[in-house]
């Protein structure tokens, strides 16, 4: 995976049990569908949670990060076919 | 009454973690490795070991053994949090749960299995529910104890359920080598083996007393182990007994020899170790410094005792620092680790001095803004200067299901 960080837009359904599900996201104007989201972690940046999804548009897996702090999403990490 | 215990074991922890995370890596040979420019191969998925790819290689070695390795760089992150949430599943069968490591646990069920039927059932439901929500699989030892229970969880890997019943202890144990058994390391096996031990049955019908001639206090824990029995008890977590040192210990990026490189990292040690016994409110009157050499075999240890017990990190550092100019320096170095030992628990210091006050306070602003924003939000500035090559600065233990869990492992 190569590690990169920028901020991005992601769509996601906010499911009941506090459950978040990524929809699609935008990465250089092109809306990708999420198709699976295959691992989801979570971490701390001090007191700030961050969520962590790997996700897959059939074509590669990103990794998106949930910036609880800020509310804001990143992508931190891609790995092409 | 008969104890009845589990060992559950994670197979491939963090290989399988990636697999599940990266579907392309399913089925494949990975190699999960470190962050740093040399790096060896903390471990690998099954398809690769069984090319002979095994923890501790390098990465060239395990290359050589599997040329289609997929080398992963590790995340601990995730199997940090991974490990939390299978060990709180754990939590819902019995409340005796010990985290003996991030993959690893002992319960004690004995009580839960008038609730949950019989212990299969419940390794049955916990393998069933690790391997929905995660998708990794793990393998369960079930036995009267610990030790067997361990030894149970390694006979079938992986994904393996492994019972050992009270009536076949005895025939398990004749033939099963000692080197097997957890708590027997090779320095044990050699002294054995010169004793004409061979196997725990051996061990077990061995007189007690040429034992503890052999190996003093632990001769008669050893013939336990031989006939396997155990009497230790499953530890829940808060109950352990106390920390009785903190220390960290680094692998450099690249051997170093320069003084200033040196001691930022041992700044950089100190911090983290300062860090901790802060964290767990002990402070520490000896100080120990270890180096390793870059040929890997030749190292050091050396220790300072000091007046007053010290938790500040530039007090640790000075004492390092201190240890460190009493030495010639024979070779660049590999790996540094410093330790604060001698504890004394629910330490406050009182400091009588405006200086001391001052270090406290100024310490205690950075601990507050690193718990709110991350490990190193603040930093002394010479550690700031080279941070990409300064290895890691995850402040370990950052596994432990309820211990210190706010860390920023970026």
């Amino acid at each position: 995976m190569e590690r990169i960080r920028r901020p991005i837009r992601v769509a996601v359904v906010f499911e009941p049990g506090n459950r978040i599900v990524p929809k699609w996201f935008e990465l250089d104007r092109c809306k990708h569908e999420v198709c699976e989201t295959t691992y989801q972690w979570r971490d701390w940046a001090g007191k700030a949670l961050r969520l962590h999804f790997a996700v897959s548009d059939g074509q590669a897996l990103y990794e998106l990060v949930y910036h609880t702090g800020d509310q804001s999403w990143s992508l931190v990490a891609m790995e092409a076919t | 009454m008969q104890r009845v215990i589990l060992h559950i074991d994670m197979n491939a922890f963090f290989a399988s973690v990636e697999q599940a995370v990266n579907p392309k890596l399913r089925g494949k040979p990975i190699a999960v490795v470190g962050g740093g420019h040399r790096t060896v191969i903390t471990t690998s998925s099954y398809e690769a070991r069984a090319k002979g790819v095994k923890t501790g290689m390098a990465i060239w070695e395990g290359k050589r053994m599997c040329p289609e390795l997929i080398i992963v760089v590790g995340d601990n992150r995730k199997y940090t949090h991974t490990s939390s949430e299978i060990m709180a599943m754990m939590q819902d069968y019995t409340p005796e749960v010990e985290v003996f490591s991030i993959d690893e646990a002992f319960l004690d069920v004995t009580a839960s299995l008038s609730l949950f039927g019989s212990a299969e059932t419940i390794a049955y439901q916990i393998k069933a529910r690790i391997r929905h929500r995660f998708g990794i699989t793990c393998s369960i030892g079930i036995a009267p104890n610990k030790l067997l229970a361990k030894l149970a969880s390694d006979m079938q890997k992986p994904d393996g359920l492994t019972i050992i019943r009270p009536e076949d202890v005895e025939r398990v144990m004749e033939r099963l080598p000692v080197r097997e058994l957890c708590g027997i390391g090779r320095n044990v096996e050699r002294r054995l083996l010169l004793m004409g031990i061979r196997t725990c049955g051996e061990l077990g019908r061995c007189d007690e007393a040429r034992l503890t001639r052999a190996f003093g206090i632990v001769g008669p824990r050893l013939k336990l182990m031989g006939q396997g029995g155990d009497t230790a008890a499953v530890i829940p977590f808060g109950q352990e007994d106390e920390v009785k040192s903190v220390g960290h210990s680094m692998t450099l990026a690249r051997d170093i020899e320069r003084r200033e490189e040196i001691l930022r990292f041992l700044l950089q040690l100190s911090e983290m170790v300062g860090r901790r016994a802060r964290r767990y409110r002990v402070a520490g009157r000896t100080v120990a410094l270890y180096v390793r050499y870059a040929d890997f075999f030749t190292s050091f240890g050396r220790q300072q005792t000091l007046p007053r017990p010290v938790n500040l990190s530039a007090d640790i550092y000075r004492a390092a620092t201190d240890i460190l100019d009493g030495v010639v320096l024979e070779q660049p170095v590999r790996l540094m680790g410093v330790t604060l030992s001698n504890l004394c628990h629910h330490a406050e210091q009182l400091p009588l001095f405006e200086e001391e006050r001052k270090r406290e306070c100024v310490t205690r602003a950075m601990d507050d803004l690193n718990s709110c924003y991350g490990e190193f939000t603040v930093a002394y500035g010479s550690l700031l200067a080279d941070r990409h090559k300064n290895g890691s600065f995850v402040i370990s233990p950052a596994w432990r299901p309820a211990g210190i869990r706010h860390v920023d492992v970026s």
